[in-house]
């Protein structure tokens, strides 16, 4: 029987990883609302977060900020080359939606593979952010890095939330999201929004890999966990809302959380995709109304 | 006794009543049409019936049978036949193979009879394809056959979906809006395969918007308004029907005037 | 529409198309006997993955589903014929066919509720279907002997008699191999295979013609899990040796590309597109290290470029046959 201690330490540490989650799931529903397709290959720019962030610093010495500073846009321009040069032709050519979904897994299994030979396949990390802790409180342990991923999280969604309604193209990609052929119309510039789409969603989640791998790790196949997860927490908090694949992380990090202290952490994956199937099935149309997700991606 | 009974369906959306305690009934080798303006609620009257959803509440009886809430392969299985108001068809597959699974309900084919393909199962091939062949010639589609049906023009493309559910052997025809979208000649071969199946003994429900074909064909009519049933006669008293032309022209008000 | 759905009655005249591939297979066979141990073993996997590739068809191509965790009955098969046979000494054969069984039972009890779902929700929930087995493998060591394998797997044989080199055993699989073929032809042609056939082109029009869409989708399902199984269980005959990243979701990755490449939907398509992927890499030795950047590579052009396969072009040809025919 797990003690008290341990159930309070497995939950404080799965509301961090859950954020995590919630950040990768926000970043689903960004490229989903604005394109209707789902990038199955979403988790690899956690992978790909963390893993530059390591190798700036580490190989060249960078300072974290710095090597932050690089990396997100380098894997936002990931996000923006995979747009261009598998979505957009796919969807071009009228591509029937399985054919999309496997070509975005295809594409993460691509670049997985093209880490692996780069970087190996040793798994790496860095330091906390700031050195020092954990912070003791009774006998629960807090890590000085759950707090930057706390903060960063709140800054983010802030941010997230300026963009969507106080800037010019975060407007126009909320239209689209509410209908792409309306927005047309009004002549909002639909391919761009899918490309700025892409950029943001694949820096969200390079941030939510920079912030997550001092806790834990990243190596080339760090990707489909963190991937599946965030799939996961987008579902619970009702496919598309920025703000519910946020509670939905944070939801599921700490069933997860508690799941490896129940069962040991071997199969923390396996009740993660439980939690996965039990919500699909009990919510097979999604849990809000309105996202017609059995829908063609495009029709001639 | 009435082939089909509808008795007091409604069905409600949220806030909106599609259909509002509808009754009618269709007996044995009639033919009904239901019309009205547009979102009057005839497409979800055809849905309640069809069983592609449920109704809030009230029943429909086909052939002395409780169907309410049975799902459509169900009530499909019965007999009770639909076609759709957008086309449905099987666009990659040839216009005589989409006939062909039009003969689902009448046939019995499984997996182990397509694995070891005994006589009875050849047999029944055989006559599927026959069948199929029949059914082309009927609707004068016979010359297109190995087209792939998306290469049909559009008014061929009803046609063929009408020889689909003639394939299925339906004690009755749902029809949905078949003439939408067919220029003259197109509507004039349709009202006059529809006239054909229902002198074969099928009874039929059709819903339309081209009034001079139902006024043609139509037994019985049905008038449908904002969801609930307004009239119910012979073409010509429904011609004749105050409330009908009030819907017609537009707005209730004039009858409340 | 879509592309995935090809028309399921050949016109008589163009039998012969479904001859040729048979005839290739077959001499592709001899080929495979007449060379070395290595090119042997490379044509055994081939028709191994066209086993799979053909069960996955039925699903993917017919019906115009989608599986991404087809992988999790392959490891069903694979570690259910090692464990019988290994720790039970049970003949392959019988094993095959009871790990067949097995999985016909899980496809039914994870499909029933599974099948219900719709693009991405379908596609997400059998790629965690098969996450999920794939984990299993791993943490499950008492019986799966998790990363290390499972080795000292016999070679298939039929009831007592081993196969006793690779030589032997290919002949076998393209035997098999064919069979799943003939089998999936004849399913195809058939009011079964209509009904599949019906539910990927619309479902509302498939209810509306009383057909129990749940219920083919659900048969579909069983019937390219059963495929999956048998795929499964010879690999692990054929190599001896099975460990997780066998199962993993490089397999689900390399049958698509060998489906899509084939061209989904046709009768032999998924043999053929096996046969090209498998022998591919080994003809451009120096990808070794990057056979799955090459394999997602060659998949994602496929999907942009030719999504209907080569089966595709192959019937493109056909129709260019047909109208020179009258000169
Ligand atoms: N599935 C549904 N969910 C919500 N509202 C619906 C649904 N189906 C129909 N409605 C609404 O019910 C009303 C009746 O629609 P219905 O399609 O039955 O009309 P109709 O008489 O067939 O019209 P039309 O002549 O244009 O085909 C409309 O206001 C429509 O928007
Ligand atoms: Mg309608």
């Amino acid at each position: 029987m797990p003690s008290t201690i341990e159930i309070l330490q497995s939950l404080v540490n799965g509301v961090g990883v859950g954020l995590i989650y919630g950040l990768v799931g926000i970043g689903f529903c960004v490229i989903y609302n604005a394109s209707g397709i789902v990038n199955f290959a979403q988790g690899v720019f956690v992978m790909l977060g963390g893993m530059f962030c390591q190798v700036l610093m580490s190989q060249l010495g960078l300072p974290i900020i710095l090597a932050i500073a690089i990396t997100v846009p380098l894997v936002a321009l990931a996000g923006m080359a995979m747009e261009l040069a598998i979505v957009r032709p796919m969807l071009h050519r009228g591509a029937t939606l399985f054919a999309i979904i496997l070509a975005t897994l295809a594409a993460q299994i691509m670049i997985e593979r093209i880490t692996l030979l780069g970087f190996g396949d040793r798994p790496r990390t860095f330091p906390d952010f700031t050195p020092g802790g954990p912070l003791r409180v009774g006998e629960v342990a807090v890590g000085y890095q759950l707090f930057w991923i706390l903060g960063c999280g709140a800054l983010l969604v802030v941010a997230l939330w300026l963009f969507f309604n106080r800037t010019r193209t975060g407007r126009a990609l909320r239209a689209c999201s509410q209908n792409r052929e309306a927005a047309q119309l009004l002549g909002i510039p639909v391919a761009r929004m899918m490309l700025v789409a892409f950029a943001l969603s694949a820096g969200l989640g390079a941030i939510a890999g920079v912030l997550v791998t001092p806790t834990q790790y990243t190596a080339y196949n760090v990707g489909t966990p963190f991937g599946v997860s965030g799939f996961i927490a987008a579902i619970i908090g009702g496919f598309g809302r920025a703000g519910g694949a946020l509670a939905g992380g944070l939801l599921l990090g700490v069933l997860q959380a508690l799941a490896i202290v129940a069962l040991g952490a071997g199969f923390k994956n396996v009740a993660a995709l439980s939690v996965l199937l039990v919500v699909l099935m009990l919510f097979p149309n999604g849990l809000f109304a309105g996202f017609s997700l059995g829908a063609r991606v495009h029709s001639k | 006794m009435a082939l089909l009974s509808v008795d007091n369906v409604t069905k409600r959306f949220g806030g909106l009543v599609a259909n509002q305690s509808i009754s009618f009934d269709v007996g044995d080798n009639e033919l009904l049409a239901v019309i009205g303006p547009n979102g009057a609620g005839k497409t979800t009257l055809f849905n309640l019936i069809s069983g592609f959803f449920p109704p809030t509440s009230g029943t429909v009886r086909f052939d002395g049978r409780d169907i309410t809430g049975q799902p459509s392969h169900k009530v499909a299985a019965a007999g009770l036949v639909r076609t759709y108001q957008l086309v449905q068809l099987f666009s990659q597959l040839t216009v005589a193979e989409n006939v062909e699974i039009g003969s689902h309900r009448v046939t019995r084919g499984g997996v182990g009879g397509a694995l070891f393909r005994p006589d009875w199962f050849r047999r029944e091939e055989r006559s599927v394809r026959e069948g199929a062949r029949e059914l082309l010639h009927f609707v004068g589609l016979e010359g297109q056959a190995d087209l792939p049906a998306d290469k049909l023009p559009y008014g061929r493309q009803r046609l063929l979906e009408v020889a689909r559910a003639l394939a299925a052997k339906p004690r009755l025809l749902l029809l949905d809006e078949p003439a939408a979208g067919l220029n003259t000649q197109e509507t004039e071969a349709l009202a006059d395969v529809i006239t054909r199946i229902h002198r074969g003994g099928t009874t039929i429900i059709l819903i339309e918007h081209d009034m001079s074909l139902v006024m043609k064909i139509a037994q019985r009519i049905v008038v449908l308004d904002f969801g609930k049933k307004i009239a119910e006669g012979t073409p010509a008293e429904i011609r004749a029907h105050p409330d009908v032309i009030a819907a017609y022209l537009g707005g209730t008000e004039v009858v409340d005037a | 529409m879509t592309s995935r759905v090809t028309t399921f009655t050949e016109p008589a005249a163009l039998r012969w198309q479904s001859v040729s591939p048979a005839a290739g297979a077959a001499m592709l066979a001899v080929l495979g006997l007449l060379s070395s141990d290595y090119v042997t073993t490379v044509l055994g996997f081939a028709f191994i993955y066209a086993i799979f590739c053909t069960g996955l068809n039925f699903f993917m191509g017919y019906t115009g589903q989608a599986s991404f965790g087809q992988s999790a009955f392959a490891a069903i098969g694979g570690y259910g014929s090692a464990i019988l046979c290994t720790d039970l000494g049970w003949d392959p054969v019988l094993a095959l066919f009871a790990t067949m069984a097995l999985s016909g039972v899980a496809a039914v009890i994870v499909g029933y509720p599974t099948l219900r779902l719709r693009g991405h929700y379908l596609a997400m929930a059998t790629f965690a279907l098969g996450l999920i087995v794939y984990e299993i493998t791993i943490e499950w060591t008492s019986l799966t002997q998790g990363y290390m394998g499972y080795a000292g797997i016999p070679p298939l044989g039929i009831v007592g008699f081993e196969l006793p080199t690779v030589k032997h055993q290919l002949v076998a699989l393209v035997v098999l191999a064919l069979f799943g073929v003939a089998v999936a032809n004849r399913l195809r042609r058939s009011r079964f295979g209509r009904a599949l056939a019906a539910i990927a082109g619309s479902e509302p029009a498939a209810l509306a013609l009383g057909i129990d869409v749940a219920r083919y989708k659900l048969i579909a399902f069983v019937i390219a899990a059963i495929y999956a199984s048998a795929a499964g269980s010879l690999f692990a005959h054929f190599v001896g040796f099975i460990s997780p990243e066998v199962f993993g979701v490089t397999m689900v990755v390399q049958s698509f590309t060998m489906l899509y490449l084939g061209g989904i939907g046709t009768v032999w398509g998924p043999m053929i597109g096996a046969v090209i992927v498998s022998v591919l890499p080994e003809a451009l030795r120096g990808l070794k290290e990057m056979q799955d950047i090459a394999y997602s590579a060659i998949l994602i052009l496929v999907l942009i470029f030719v999504p209907r396969g080569l089966a595709g072009l192959s019937s493109l040809f056909a129709r260019f046959r047909r109208n020179t025919e009258p000169l």
